[in-house]
């Protein structure tokens, strides 16, 4: 700063703030002797820098360079605290004005550029913000200057002109006065035709145009204004501008970066959530999100629901502690885990046990907490273990939510600890509520005050109607607990038992022999004729007789078969040996590896699953339509 | 071939059988709940037999709901089971009954114990419990019991497996079953003749209990 004292102008007095964007301002123009300090230590508002006046003639520079240091220090500090892009403007206009400038105008570039990519599409600024300073009962008489209205005076988007004076500005990447050679043009070009009117841009210098400069592109641009009756800007004021636009954009670029991360992050981990729930027989599902509010909040909560032999389900929640990339990452790996735990249907406490055994590979400072449930639709049961989480609540049919008392273990990451599955009755029409802290949780709110809110909630719902929809019945949920502003992110997923009657059902333990694929064909035949599937027989019959040979030859012990209907007849068969059959083409001469061939050819959908105690291979066959006669859907007993 | 032959020729292990109701008490009725197959045959033998006959519920587990069934009926009726937890719940539910901890095999003609002879014997879910090569001499026994003519209900759970060890309740139980056409063939060559039958699949209240088919039959000593 070695600029020489601003020439004389009259004093501007200190002006109160009641323009809304000027909600914390404080102090203003006053001279240093008025107001040495610019506000308290914790909240500093720049004064301006030393505007030359009458009653500081005589004073020396030194002070006014002191004067302008300070004011920079304050408002560059405060632009760059600034986290997102509305907050890192809003103190740059907080700083520029009234102190420095009567008004300020900023554009931005849009899109925003992200990262260092060169971007072939032509620039285009957009207006961001205004601010004024309230106008005196003398003011000017510019548009620009006037305090309302606010915005609408402003041409909104610009599209500089690829080889006019704006971008010749916006390429050099220095502010300028209004009145330097060749600016007037790229001035009318930013603000429009209000510019050119009379007396639009004060006398002399009055006006600084500064481009906002990030690394490799144009971030937008600054425009500040003084009234007439204020003193012009020096070239001393074109650096303090040139200061404030620079760290401005150095601002917009973090707060531009910064979002972009937030965006992947969130990004992240939807694509680690599951893209839809499957929906599967005997039980309906629905679910929702919610990030935290803060955009950088990237949470670790997550849900799932997997489809288990014998058309039970996995239900889960978890929540990784903390809220970052890692968290989300984390998270991803421990639902991947826990897919392939249930893959191999082990009860829910050895679920978790394996799943804390995994964690803590991932490295010793992962927490997370996580409630693991099978529902059975055909024994109506549900089967839940605990480790940290949360309490399910299970919504009855009448309305009643009831907490289900799981002994709620150390959380996953901790080790060594000893989880309890516990069973419990699963009425059908009931629905089973798995949720994350940030449902139930706040600043505000304990666990056990928001799970009581929730059972409230769910009182009112059930008043309304009967059954309300499950979609329904999450916004309802969120709608009734979720405040405006959150600090968690809230996972929720919901399932009705719908159940299905024993009848539905065959279930058989075989002993492996030569015989058996004889019987498991008789024992499908009485089955299918008993659901009145006899257009079905043929193939299922083949294919079950295919499967069974299959296990047989590998099974020690007693092979199951189990048939369910539903709306498609589905038929496993678990035998003991953990060896998964793979399908090949069968090859001329070869006595196996033909019937997985026949199944794929025959079925609708099939698989094979490998178990903790062996595996299972099962497929599924759409059930006609419109079958000849209605079978009885009641249980027989 | 004597049954007294057959059944020296035989090793007996019910080594955990009568432990693990035992432990299960009162369990095995929550778990299953639902017990209409059963009733309805019980109903059977309300419907066919005079009034005051006497009736032996061969693996009456807790006395419910056949050995209260049978009493309520003003039957006489002797409750026999193996594990003795059971026969205690037993005379606690079915006070009008008498109770026996014996196996069936003691109940054998020329065996340790004589319990007189029955106008109907049930029972349900018991002979599954029974390796495979028991079956036949178990039918005998029955058989024996019986007066001629007598009736005999039973069920079994529909599976091609002998003496084969599954999770049952947090233990583990060795079962055995037939296929309904050689359960049929079974009875018959134990000389009865099937007057009835009646075949559910059945879902046990309890997650770890798969679904199971369950065959009622309604029998007549074959004389």
């Amino acid at each position: 700063m070695t600029e020489h004292p601003t020439p004389q102008g009259p004093r501007v007095t200190r002006t109160p703030q009641p323009t809304p964007s000027h909600g914390r301002r404080a102090g203003g123009m006053g001279s240093q002797s008025q107001d040495p300090v610019p506000d308290s230590p914790q909240d500093p508002v720049p004064d301006g820098p030393p505007e030359r006046g009458p009653d500081r003639g005589g004073e020396q520079t030194d002070p006014l360079q002191t004067d302008r240091l300070q004011y920079l220090d304050v408002a560059t500090r405060r632009i760059a605290r600034g986290m997102d892009l509305d907050e890192t403007l809003r103190e740059l206009r907080r700083a520029a004005v009234p102190a420095f400038a009567d008004a300020i105008i900023v554009h931005l570039h849009d899109p925003l550029p992200v990262g260092d990519e060169k971007s072939a599409a032509p620039v285009v600024l957009q207006l961001h913000s205004v601010s004024r300073k309230p106008q005196a009962p003398q003011a000017s008489p510019s548009p620009l200057l006037k305090t309302h209205p606010l915005h609408s005076d402003i041409a909104e988007r610009v599209r500089p002109d690829a080889a006019g004076r704006l971008s010749k500005l916006l390429l050099a990447g220095r502010p300028a006065f209004g009145d330097a050679p060749g600016i007037a043009p790229a001035v009318a070009e930013l603000l429009g035709p209000l510019a050119s009117a009379p007396e639009a841009i004060p006398p002399g210098r009055r006006l600084i145009i500064a481009p906002l400069h990030g690394r490799r592109h144009v971030m937008g641009t600054v425009v500040l204004l003084r009234r007439s009756d204020r003193t012009p800007f020096t070239r001393d004021d074109l650096l303090v501008a040139s200061q404030l636009a620079t760290h401005t954009a150095i601002g917009v670029q973090k707060a531009v970066m910064y979002g972009h991360e937030a965006s992947v992050a969130d990004t992240l981990q939807h694509t680690m959530l599951p893209s839809s729930l499957p929906e599967p027989t005997g039980i309906r599902l629905a679910s929702r999100y919610l990030p935290a509010s803060k955009t950088a909040q990237v949470g670790g909560d997550w849900y799932d629901a997997i489809p288990l032999p014998g058309s039970r389900v996995a239900l889960i929640v978890g929540d990784v502690m903390g809220h970052s990339m890692t968290s989300a990452a984390i998270m991803g790996q421990l639902r991947t885990i826990v897919q392939t735990l249930a893959g191999l249907d082990l009860p829910p406490d050895e679920v978790l046990h394996h799943l804390d055994e995994q964690a803590q590979r991932l490295g010793s400072d992962h927490i997370a907490t996580c409630l693991y449930a099978i529902y059975d639709p055909i024994s109506h049961r549900l089967l839940i273990a605990n480790a940290g989480h949360p309490p399910a609540v299970l919504l009855h049919a009448d309305g009643h939510g009831e907490v289900l008392r799981v002994p709620p273990a150390a959380p996953i990451g901790v080790g060594g600890v000893d989880f309890e599955s516990v069973e419990m009755h699963a009425p059908t029409g009931a629905t089973l509520l798995l949720y994350t802290d940030g449902l139930v949780e706040s600043r505000e709110t304990d666990v056990g005050t928001g799970v009581e809110a929730l059972r409230t909630s769910l009182r009112t719902v059930a008043d309304g109607h009967s059954a309300p929809s499950l979609e329904l019945l999450c916004d309802h949920i969120l709608g009734a607990m979720v405040p405006g502003s959150r600090d968690d992110d809230i996972a929720l997923l919901t399932a009705r038992f719908e159940g299905f009657p024993p009848d539905s059902v065959g279930y058989w333990h075989l002993d492996p022999h030569p015989l058996t694929a004889g019987q498991a064909r008789r024992l499908t035949r009485r089955a299918l004729r008993r659901w009145d599937l006899e257009s079905m027989l043929d193939s299922t019959e083949l294919m079950v007789s295919e499967v069974v040979t299959n296990a047989v030859r590998f099974a020690s012990r007693p092979i199951a078969l189990r048939l369910l209907r539903t709306d498609v007849l589905r038929c496993e068969v678990t035998d003991d040996s953990s060896q998964v059959p793979r399908m090949r083409q069968a090859q001329p001469g070869d006595e196996g590896g033909r019937g997985l061939f026949l199944v794929d050819q025959l079925a609708q959908r099939w698989g094979a699953t490998r178990l903790s105690t062996g595996k299972v291979v099962w497929f599924e066959q759409q059930i006609p339509k419109k079958p000849p006669k209605e079978p009885s859907k009641e249980p027989k007993k | 071939m004597s049954d007294e032959a057959d059944y020296q020729s035989i090793r007996f292990d019910r080594s955990g059988q009568a432990e693990a109701f035992d432990a299960i008490g009162d369990r095995y009725d929550e778990a299953f709940p639902h017990k209409e197959g059963q009733l309805s045959a019980g109903e059977w033998l309300i419907d066919s037999l005079p009034a005051g006959s006497r009736v032996l519920d061969l693996g009456c587990g807790t006395g419910v709901p056949t050995t209260r069934q049978m009493t309520d009926a003003g039957f006489e009726v002797v409750g026999v089971d193996l594990s003795r937890r059971m026969v205690q719940l037993a005379r606690g539910y079915v006070p009008a009954a008498t109770f026996h901890q014996l196996d069936i095999a003691d109940l054998r003609p020329g065996g340790p114990h004589d319990l007189g002879r029955f106008d109907a014997v049930a029972a349900f879910f018991s002979l599954l419990m029974l390796p495979r090569v028991e079956i036949p001499l178990a039918l005998r026994t029955v058989r024996h019991l019986l007066v001629p003519g007598g009736l005999f209900v039973l069920s079994m759970v529909e599976a091609d497996v002998d003496n084969y060890a599954i999770p049952f309740l947090g233990n583990t139980i060795r079962v055995s079953g037939y296929l309904l056409e050689d359960l049929h063939k079974v009875i018959e060559a134990g000389g009865f003749e099937i007057v009835k039958e009646a075949a559910y699949t059945y879902a046990p209240a309890i997650a770890d209990v798969p679904p199971e088919e369950q065959v009622f039959l309604c029998c007549r000593r074959h004389d």
